[in-house]
């Protein structure tokens, strides 16, 4: 056998390279001729980005003028930056505010629709329909419920059960609870999507036989479907980890990362920093730390869906 | 019993969902001003077209449209095209490199755009590509999601067709034209709405590469208005206006949406 595929590869490497190139062209013509360019607009358009920031971290860029290089200068510098630790920590707090809620309101939708309901695929589209309209559409609205006024229709409602007016986006310790339930009712949607699948998949003899055996509908959910979901909820829980690191819309939409800095994301800053203080190179080492965090969470992805994929 | 607190729950949540778009749609039909707003005012009574046939009468606004209609309708078409080639080449075509490729592709997803959109800054500053629509869809003609969307499909679909068609004296073109595409009408219509829903929504990228007013997209244009005292039915009215293409797409093509979350996710 061996001896066999070496003298084919040899009898194919006698041929002259002209007719073996044409053999290959006449094969695959179309992989190059749509391969090659769309890989020149990938290098330009993905990876050339990717390098040039990284170089830019080291620089000083200016708006007119040569870059000068400085080092780890601006990385010295986030170190000591309070108000990028502000920034991450506001946005560690936005997470906490939101992936919760947010599975947890999508596994909600999830089990209502699949529960053999009338209406049911009327009522997915309707929970699904905040996911695919934009944030600027829905800031609006959101920001005109929670207006900090006695005329805001959210504090008129709270009102009835005797709830004093609040401040909602004015104030510091809420507003960016407030943005993290305009992106609750963002996203649920779509968190109805993933647990609806799972719920699908899950086979109905195990209900059955959790009936047979007496089981409440509380308990078979908690004892069958939540741990069958697991693996959902994994997928779940780091899309949307990855998606609240880079919440920016609604803080630029509705509070302008204030007030005193409260819903000053890692995003926003970096777009305050690079945008409005032009402050490119700094903005750059900013992306970079964002882009850490999301490698992080995206390899402890990996790394248990590797182990996990077996499930699905 | 179950079923009547799955049907209270359904209707209970289904009316929450949908409070914001009924607010935008009475809202925009108020003749009131933001300030005089009042809690209860959606509560319609003496609806106007006024604000509607204010936007609509307002070059800045169409404008605005019209910029959004270019920068998402020609990413939209380019993406279904590209994405569906590049799927059918990495699925089904034999080429050196080919998963050393898809592996880059596949790392390079894991970029946030929040970190290329510096770099690409300056770049497009040299291109002279600020306040053009060249930076919002030279970038988008095709993208990775789309190529490994259509390529997880065709990896599910036996070789049996094509290969008939090769025997029959076809070439790849006409492989790719009369068989495959054919076959992959759902994919390629996931990606065209990912596609539209991406840029059509975006505000970030506009945000940054563009100054000037009439170059702005919808998104950007609204968000211009936002919060200023006075305007909120002109705000709402604009916000419709804006979302009716959104909603006659996912109106059409919800089961595409659906199915590409799903696809994307589960693999």
């Amino acid at each position: 056998m061996i001896t066999l595929s070496n003298t084919l590869t040899s009898k194919e490497r006698k041929k002259p390279l002209l007719i073996r190139l044409k053999k290959e062209w006449k094969k695959n013509a179309i992989v190059y001729i749509v391969l090659i360019p769309i890989l020149i607009h990938f290098a330009i358009f993905q990876v050339y980005p990717f390098l040039l920031s990284f170089y830019l971290t080291f620089m000083d860029w200016r708006v007119i003028g040569d870059p000068e290089f400085v080092g780890l200068k601006h990385w010295k510098y986030l170190l000591n930056d309070s108000l990028a630790w502000k920034a991450i920590w506001n946005t560690v707090k936005f997470s906490i505010y939101y992936i919760l809620p947010t599975m947890a309101l999508g596994l909600i939708l999830a089990l209502i629709i699949n529960s053999g309901v009338r209406g049911a695929k009327l009522f997915k589209g309707v929970f699904f329909l905040p996911v695919v309209t934009s944030f600027v559409i829905i800031a609006g609205i959101w920001g005109w419920l929670f207006r900090g006024t006695e005329e805001g229709m959210i504090n008129y409602i709270i009102g009835f059960v005797g709830i004093e007016p609040q401040l909602f986006l004015s104030n510091s310790s809420q507003a960016l609870a407030v943005l993290a339930g305009l992106s609750v009712f963002k996203v649920a949607g779509s968190t109805m999507i993933y647990y609806f699948a799972g719920l699908q998949s899950i086979d109905r003899q195990l209900y059955e036989a959790a009936r047979i055996d007496g089981a409440s509908p509380f308990k078979i959910f908690w004892n069958v479907t939540f741990p069958l979901l697991k693996p959902i909820h994994f997928y779940v829980a780091i899309t949307t980890t990855i998606g609240s690191f880079q919440i920016f819309d609604s803080a630029y939409l509705l509070t302008g990362g204030g007030p005193n800095y409260a819903t000053t994301t890692i995003v926003y800053y970096l777009y305050s920093q690079g945008f409005t203080s032009l402050n490119l190179s700094y903005a750059a080492v900013l992306s970079y730390v964002l882009f850490f965090i999301i490698l992080i969470i995206s390899l402890i992805q990996r790394r248990y869906l590797g182990k996990e994929s077996n499930h699905y | 019993m179950k079923k009547v607190v799955s049907y209270i729950a359904l209707f209970v949540l289904g009316f929450c969902f949908l409070m914001p778009f009924i607010i935008m749609v009475l809202g925009s039909l108020k003749d009131v001003e933001y300030a005089q707003l009042d809690p209860l005012f959606w509560i319609p009574d003496d609806p106007t077209l006024k604000n509607y046939k204010y936007i609509l009468s307002d070059g800045l606004f169409l404008r605005w449209i019209w910029n959004s209609v270019v920068i998402t309708v020609i990413p939209v078409f380019s993406q279904m095209l590209f994405c569906a080639i590049l799927g059918y080449i990495f699925a089904k075509k034999q080429f050196i490199g080919r998963e050393f490729i898809f592996w880059v592709f596949m790392g390079v997803i894991m970029i946030p755009q929040q970190l290329l959109i510096i770099p690409k800054y300056i770049m497009f500053s040299d291109f002279g590509w600020i306040n053009t629509y060249w930076a919002l869809i030279v970038p988008e003609i095709w993208g990775i999601m789309g190529v490994f969307l259509v390529r997880q499909f065709l990896q599910g679909i036996p070789n049996d067709l094509e290969e008939a068609a090769y025997i029959d004296g076809a070439n790849d073109l006409q492989v790719f034209f009369k068989i495959i595409l054919p076959l992959s009408v759902p994919v390629v219509a996931t990606v065209g709405t990912f596609s539209f829903i991406s840029n059509w929504n975006d505000l970030f990228q506009p945000l940054i590469y563009l100054t000037q007013e009439k170059m702005f997209p919808v998104t950007l244009g609204l968000a211009s208005i936002l919060g200023k005292e006075g305007n909120f039915g002109i705000e709402m009215a604009g916000s419709a206006v804006s979302f009716i293409p959104t909603f006659l797409i996912f109106l059409f093509f919800q089961r595409f949406f659906t199915e590409g979350i799903q696809m994307s996710g589960l693999k």
